[in-house]
């Protein structure tokens, strides 16, 4: 996929064309989005229009990953310098909602997860503590607030069915994320209890959609019964909380007294440099060139939802560098940060010798490159990592008995 | 009985002392963990429960494992026949509860019926897993478990009605989930759950225009350089009569009156004219590029649109040097920058696509609804891709008759 035509080369920065790695040469656009930053930062409006027509010339979505790198970042500065970040995102988002159908949702879904262990390395971590925390109960219901549009669930429903005498009955409540339209979810609801049913699993279906933000979310839009056990699984989740409402948030769960709560983030620290242009920049643009890099290597050169994978991403940058509060928030925290916060009201619980097991011999089933990472230090719960770098982060809590 | 046992003669306490517990008198007794409540219950510790030599024989003092195993070897023995017999063996039924305090079998109520039963359930549950597959690594307590996985690791097939075959179980049983094969077999018998959703059926088409339409400035940037999309995305227009940013039906059409949000930007005059080359041409362009493939195929990268041998004015390093000297002419200020400045008034409460606070019950099942438990057999037959539909025709309200069902 890399163009190794000989007579082009990537150059680095402009007007500071000092000879250069060849190497070093295939990060031009980090380079040149930190110039950027650090342009914005010292206000220089010359420099900052100078390098911004650089990173138009040089930017493509269709090229390689710096190429894609250099596009969206142009797409998130011109939104910010235009003060229309929140605008263009929410367009976005409804665009590709509008767009958006239960098949091309499912067809995204399933073949990342099918080249990539990316999304299953939570899920498998997530089921597995579940399993463990509902073990004897027979009546579950789980609070999902993930943007994996339920591909988590079919294989804890043949967990449930095949755990023995008992098969419980699960009560599941999806709380559907911005981008979740309501026609997909529909669906999707429908293919569940069609599987909960061959399954044998009674099951029950509900989906709430929350119309400010999601830290605003109370108990009573989840509509719980007395006599169920319940767990919360928030997968890609807590990062959409705004900044401000994570610290209630932690409480509003742990007040709906879960067995459980399950958390799944990507490692990238995007909130503590809120103010700081050029590390909140670094932190990005470390992020998402690992995420576009994965996607290159896992995905074939010409897929489709590779592309469609990029898009999000291109519209999470956006949300990143382009939105401050209102209602979009993407800010991610690294995982020693949610244990921090996720301490006030949680204690961690260790994922057990058979969900390990699960987790590694699922990580065999992928591409090198891949491998698993317990967290160290004061963060709990487990990363997988991509060519040695931590990029998602597994974990369990127990509510802290008052 | 070896004397290590720590023996506790007691009744296991009534089965459903507790209104939490399942109700077992609706199961059947020899289910795990539903002990008979007349049975003794034995606590063995954990030493024995690992032992592999719990019964030895008293003549030789060889050890084994079970009881059974250790009755053939006293054949081989010659004993006269009154010898044989057990000597003061108790006929009442034994229950043996795991000594892990944490465990749901360590309360009598859930104790388990047979020695071997609760000997596996301790080393699986609570025991060290020194047997690993080579092939994914899974790993088990039990050498028993471990071979048996072994036998079948990765020769296992899982084929879905739809005719996709899977190595992976657990990428088989999503697949199903969703599957159309799936919703195909229960709608002809379904009606309330029809599956005609007509977005998803112009979905080959959005999936195209998926591809092809792009949210972003570039169609704007370089006309030139993309011809043959800008056509496409133009002809798509008319037929769906919406792209990314283009006006959609509804609410957005006031917002975007047709046009991109950076031409709306620029409109609103936030962009000063010193930003107005986003709406020229790249200087890498050519007039004529018709070197690009359709977006579904290879889209080459900048770069390679250029001609093979491209002439040193348009190389990369020479196109910094003219924005070198860009850059050093241009003069005026850069205002409407990255610092606060005036901005036009949109409605950004446009942007929220939710109306209000919408709940919605898609309860499946109602509460009278009767589910029968499937065993592991019949489980693997459903996945196996039989299309038997179990629960038989009618799915709606099922109210089985019999009476061991479901609560």
């Amino acid at each position: 996929m890399r163009n190794t035509d000989p007579c082009h080369h990537h150059p680095s920065i402009c007007c500071l064309l000092e000879p250069k790695d060849p190497r070093e040469e295939e990060k031009w656009a980090a380079e040149l989005i930190q110039e950027c930053a650090k342009a914005i930062a010292d206000k220089d409006s010359s420099k900052i229009r100078h390098l911004l027509w650089v990173l138009n010339e040089l930017a493509t979505p269709y090229g390689d990953c710096d190429q894609k790198l250099a596009s969206y970042f142009l797409q998130a500065l011109l939104g910010r310098a235009a003060e229309a970040g929140e605008l263009c995102y929410t367009t976005l988002i409804s665009a590709a909602e509008k767009q958006q159908s239960f098949v091309t949702a499912r067809k995204v879904m399933l073949k990342f997860q099918e080249v990539s262990p990316w999304t299953t390395f939570g899920h498998v971590a997530s089921n597995g503590a579940i399993m463990e925390a509902m073990e004897g109960e027979s009546k579950l219901h789980i609070v999902d607030i993930s943007n994996t549009y339920c591909t988590q669930w079919p294989t804890l429903l043949e967990a449930l069915a095949s755990r023995g005498s008992d098969t419980p009955h699960l009560r599941l409540t999806v709380v559907a994320m911005l981008s979740m339209g309501r026609s997909v979810m529909d669906e999707i609801g429908r293919r569940m209890v069609k599987f909960a049913r061959l399954m044998g699993v009674p099951f029950e279906f509900h989906v709430v959609s929350i119309v400010s933000t999601l830290g605003q979310l109370t108990e009573e839009e989840l509509g719980l019964r007395k006599d169920e056990a319940v767990a919360v699984n928030c997968v890609g989740a807590l990062r959409r909380v705004r900044v401000e409402e994570r610290d209630a948030f932690m409480r509003t769960l742990c007040a709906l007294r879960p067995r459980v709560v399950t958390v799944v983030e990507e490692e990238a620290d995007f909130t503590t440099s809120r103010g700081d242009s050029v590390a909140c920049f670094q932190q990005c643009v470390r992020f998402y060139s690992i995420f576009l890099g994965m996607l290159e290597e896992s995905f074939s050169p010409t897929s489709n939802e590779k592309f469609l994978l990029e898009k999000e991403c291109s519209r999470s940058i956006l949300g990143v560098l382009a939105c401050n509060g209102g209602g979009v928030c993407e800010r991610r925290e690294k995982a020693s940060q949610w244990c921090e916060r996720l301490t006030e009201a949680f204690a961690p619980t260790a994922f057990n010798d058979d969900v390990i097991g699960d987790l590694e011999a699922l990580l065999e089933r992928y591409r090198e490159g891949w491998s698993l990472v317990p967290a160290k230090g004061n963060a709990a719960g487990l990363y997988l990592t991509w060519k040695a770098e931590p990029v998602v982060w597994a974990s369990a809590w127990k509510p802290i008995k008052p | 009985m070896a004397g290590e046992a720590v023996s506790k003669a007691s009744r296991p306490p009534n089965p459903c002392p507790d209104p939490s517990l399942p109700p077992v008198v609706k199961k059947k007794r020899n289910l795990p963990g539903t002990p008979d409540p007349e049975a003794e219950v034995i606590a063995l510790s954990p030493r024995t429960l690992l032992a592999t030599n719990r019964f030895p024989c008293e003549i030789c003092g060889k050890g084994f494992q079970r009881d059974q195993n250790l009755q053939l070897h006293r054949r081989g023995h010659n004993l006269p026949w009154k010898l044989k017999q057990r000597s003061g063996k108790e006929p009442r039924k034994r229950v043996y509860v795991c000594p892990e305090e944490s465990c749901i079998h360590h309360n009598p109520a859930r104790a388990l019926g047979d020695l071997t039963g609760i000997k596996k359930h301790f080393c699986r549950k609570h025991g060290e897993k020194k047997w690993k597959c080579d092939k994914c690594s899974k790993r088990y307590a039990v050498q028993s478990d471990w071979k048996a996985h072994s036998k079948t690791c990765g020769t296992r097939e899982y084929r879905c009605d739809c005719g996709v075959l899977f190595s992976r179980r657990d990428s088989f049983i999503t697949h199903r989930a969703f599957c159309d094969a799936l919703a195909e077999e229960t709608a002809r018998v379904s009606a309330a759950y029809t599956m005609t959703n007509t977005a998803s059926i112009g979905s080959v088409d959005s999936l195209l225009q998926d591809g092809v339409a792009t949210p972003n400035i570039w169609k704007h940037l370089s006309p030139n350089l993309k011809p043959n999309i800008m056509d496409r995305e133009v002809g798509q227009q008319d037929r769906h009569g919406c792209s990314s940013w283009m006006g959609h039906g509804g609410r957005l059409d006031n917002a975007f009156d047709g046009t991109t949000a950076m031409s709306e930007i620029n409109h609103a005059g936030l962009v000063d004219s010193q930003l107005s080359w986003i709406h020229c041409n790249k200087l890498s362009s050519l007039p004529t590029s018709n070197t690009l493939k359709p977006l579904m195929g290879s889209v080459p990268s900048l770069f390679t649109s250029l001609p093979h041998r491209p002439a040193p004015d348009v190389s990369a390093t020479a196109l910094l040097q003219k924005a070198a000297q860009v850059g050093a002419i241009s003069t005026t200020p850069f205002s409407g920058s990255f610092g606060p400045s005036e901005c036009q008034n949109t409605s950004a409460g446009d942007g929220s696509v939710f109306d209000g606070l919408l709940i919605h019950e898609f309860a499946a099942s109602n509460t009278d609804e009767v589910y029968i438990t499937r065993t592991r057999s019949m489980l693997r037959d459903c996945l196996g891709g039989a299309t038997r539909d179990f629960l038989g025709v009618g799915v709606q309200t099922l109210c089985q008759p019999s009476a061991n069902g479901w609560i």
